[in-house]
């Protein structure tokens, strides 16, 4: 993914900000609570049935993604289209780290939980903003990161908060006190291995995937115990036998990759299969969770190295794919490539929704969904993996799959993709995907470059066109259609994700600060409010005491280098 | 070149010396300053500044010249009798020092049309603006002149490769002029 995603980005690679290099140094000296208040006798430990009810909970916030399907779809309507335009701010909260925030904060019984970059977690009163308590990660000597000393936020469970952390680090902490109650290494820093994304709690169990696909990872799930952080079970996103796949010469959308399969066939055939263990396939965000059929969904981004795919021969299995295994063993169920032997970084990275969507017959089937970086919706049987439909393109797709070369080809699609890590959104009574567009045409340069031993692996450079423009779209989806419903263009490339609202809303952020509601039904912008940094963070809703509130982190980007901030900024109606 | 000899007696009269020691150690900021200056500033351009430099920068051109990726007759060798820790505590001592500006005169017409190249390159999503560097990406902002062509001409004829086709990309285009102009832009920086 990521690389532009995840990846470089633009370029490359993370960017951080010159205040914040200098932080750094001070994070490093982490590893404490600072306690500022009582924690509110309100707070209750989540349960399991509570983050099993999640999808019609009005009243707190505790998933990532609002539920286990990961809709983002806030199932209380006091704030609606009749009313958003009246929406103020009820308080900001400033944390002490500026730079890039994609959280998405917890909000349980009135207390929020909200992460930043290198790994600070905050507990604060969800209605007036006091805080309860910080703590500071301990961060390691080594850390490996593409695209951002990014955090998304953490999953409760059973009174513990649990986060991963740029160091490789899964650690579980008092959701009361902020305390450390246990911390494991999930990987090796030194290889490339970190954390970025919120892992999702369930059953006992501690989900979490790994970043790293930039540098010559090999990808993973893992399963933790929530008691004591002992490693369940893992599932590899590259298998040791069998990565070459099915040599497929095309991608989801029947379009030819213009891959020189015999040439990939020759190589795999004298050097071996070795490379799985550099094979990439990161995992960056939260897997969606079927209860009823014990399933976990997630996607596996781009191959390694990014560009250069002569290291690599074969579809590089799973890279690129939507991916389900059984919760309780992490045996695969099925996969469904999108991308094979991906040169581009055009890979799969926002997180998987399970929703309900018609089939070619007419008639409701269980979904899956995925926004690509491709920029098409992919409407997947939740079942088999069978791909049902794919949307209309969101974003223009000219010079699609041209071979990146020495000098460089363009493609207007750029390696962010269409829709990035972003989480997308569902509105289940319109049927509708929200999804953040990025349009940002780029030229695919590649270089020969073998293993690198842990440092960035692109094989080659994503560069945009001088003088060329970039800008975003936010696009509706219909699921029974695939056909695009509605699309509001925006001035900068969108980054951060969708929440949609039983008012009949869609709320989005933009880099230049913009944080805007929109009617879900036809792309009327009904209310706006600049946070003065850039809001690239998924908003969340919550409600206490009656109040509906809605929240949204906005600390900038840096992997598109938008103004940074350090603020939640929470909104509500007079 | 005075400077060169003196610094490249000293070095292998240092060098000597460990071999002849039971346990030889190269792993201190004294044998490194040798070059580089205790305090990361060194006495001449064909060495790097190492001072204020990023520490995990440091540790990876260090941990790939000692596994081959990175190569140069000397630091290949000295860096092969480095254990990892070593190498870290190197790191860390040579990040936290001060840099100092380096002494060349740039021309104010090549630095412009340097900043605009490396505008146009998307060289600061990397390197950051004002080339201060990030984690792994190294400050080169205040990095000696000759050591900045040396590095771009490398990259550029792929005698440098350890950059996994990043700046062998980026530099693939780039002409003498370029990089004579890129050279003075980077020295206007501190």
């Amino acid at each position: 993914m990521e690389f532009i995603k995840s990846k470089l980005a633009l370029g490359l690679a993370a960017s951080l900000l010159i205040s914040s290099a200098a932080f750094a140094a001070e994070e490093i000296q982490g590893g404490a609570v600072t306690a500022s208040k009582p924690m509110s006798s309100a707070l209750v430990p989540v349960t399991q049935a509570m983050l099993s009810a999640s999808e019609g909970d009005g009243k707190h916030w505790l998933h990532p993604n609002g539920n286990y399907a990961q809709t983002r779809y806030y199932p209380a309507s006091q704030i609606h289209t009749g009313n958003v335009g009246k929406l103020k701010p009820a308080f900001v909260f400033q944390t002490a780290v500026l730079e890039s925030m994609e959280t998405a904060p917890l909000i349980v019984n009135g207390v929020m939980f909200l992460t930043t970059s290198y790994n600070h977690v905050y507990a604060i009163d969800a209605v007036t903003g006091e805080e309860f308590w910080h703590y500071k990660h301990k961060m390691g000597a080594v850390t490996t990161f593409c695209c951002g000393p990014n955090n998304r936020g953490v999953a409760a469970l059973d009174g513990k908060l649990f986060m991963g952390t740029l160091d490789a680090k899964l650690v579980a902490l008092d959701a009361k006190s902020g305390k450390v109650l246990w911390e494991t290494e999930i990987a090796d820093p030194e290889l490339g291995y970190s954390e970025t994304m919120a892992p999702a709690a369930v059953d006992g169990k501690v989900l979490i995937g790994t970043n790293g696909g930039e540098y010559g990872i090999r990808g993973f799930v893992k399963a933790y115990d929530a008691n004591d952080g002992k490693l369940l079970w893992t599932f590899y996103t590259i298998p040791e036998k069998g990565h070459e796949g099915v040599w497929n010469p095309n991608d989801a959308t029947n379009r030819n990759m213009k891959r020189d399969i015999a040439a990939e066939k020759a190589a795999l055939a004298k050097n071996g299969g070795d490379f799985y263990k550099t094979l990439g396939g990161g995992v960056w965000m939260t897997p969606a969770v079927d209860l009823e059929s014990k399933t976990v969904f997630f996607v596996a981004g781009n191959p390694s190295p990014d560009l250069y795919g002569a290291e690599r021969p074969g579809d590089n299995l799973y890279t690129d794919s939507i991916v389900a295994v059984d919760l309780n063993t992490g045996a695969y169920k099925w996969h469904y490539q999108y991308v094979a032997h991906d040169v581009w970084d055009l890979d799969a990275v926002s997180p998987p929704i399970l929703t309900t969507a018609k089939g070619s017959d007419g008639k409701d089937r269980k979904v899956v969904i995925h926004g690509g970086k491709t920029g098409h919706v992919y409407v997947h049987d939740r079942a088999t993996g069978e791909l049902i439909r794919f949307s209309d393109a969101m974003v223009p797709q000219t010079g699609l799959w041209s071979l990146p070369t020495k000098e460089g080809a363009r493609m207007d699609l750029g390696a962010n993709g269409g829709v990035e890590w972003s989480p997308m959104a569902v509105n289940p009574k319109l049927r509708m995907a929200y999804a953040a567009n990025l349009i940002q045409p780029m030229t695919y340069h590649v270089e020969a470059a073998a293993y690198p031993g842990g440092k960035l692996w692109l094989g080659g450079a994503f560069k945009t066109i001088p003088g060329g423009a970039q800008t975003g779209r936010l696009s509706a989806i219909n699921l029974d259609t695939g056909k695009i419903a509605w699309q509001a263009d925006t001035p900068q490339p969108l980054m951060g994700g969708i929440l949609a609202t039983a008012g009949g809303l869609v709320f989005n952020g933009e880099g230049n600060g913009w944080f805007k509601a929109f009617d879900a039904k036809n792309g009327k912008e009904l209310w706006k409010f600049n946070c003065g940094a850039g809001a690239n963070a998924p908003a969340v809703s919550y409600m206490v005491n009656g109040k509906q509130y809605i929240a949204v982190a906005a600390g900038g980007n840096t992997q598109l280098d938008f103004k940074r901030g350090n603020s939640v900024f929470v909104f509500a109606l007079p | 070149m005075k400077k060169v000899l003196l610094a490249f007696s000293l070095l292998t009269s240092s060098l000597t010396g460990f071999a002849e020691d039971a346990a030889p150690s190269v792993n201190t900021p004294e044998t490194c300053g040798v070059c580089h200056g205790v305090d990361g500033n060194s006495p001449a351009g064909v060495f790097p500044n190492l001072a204020g430099q990023n520490a995990r920068y440091l540790y990876l051109q260090l941990k790939d010249f000692k596994e081959g990726r990175r190569n140069d007759p000397l630091m290949s060798p000295i860096a092969k009798q480095l254990e990892k820790k070593e190498m870290q505590a190197l790191a860390k001592h040579f990040s936290e020092q001060k840099p100092k500006p380096v002494k060349f005169t740039a021309d104010n017409t090549k630095a412009a049309a340097g900043k605009k190249i490396a505008d146009d390159a998307l060289c600061p999503m990397c390197h950051l603006g004002g080339f201060v560097g990030q984690n792994e990406i190294p400050r080169v902002a205040g990095q000696q002149p000759d050591y900045v062509r040396k590095q771009l001409t490398d990259f550029r004829a792929r005698n440098r490769t350890n950059d996994a086709g990043n700046m062998t990309a980026y530099s693939a285009s780039l002409t003498d002029d370029d990089i004579e102009n890129l050279v003075h832009y980077i020295a206007t920086l501190d």
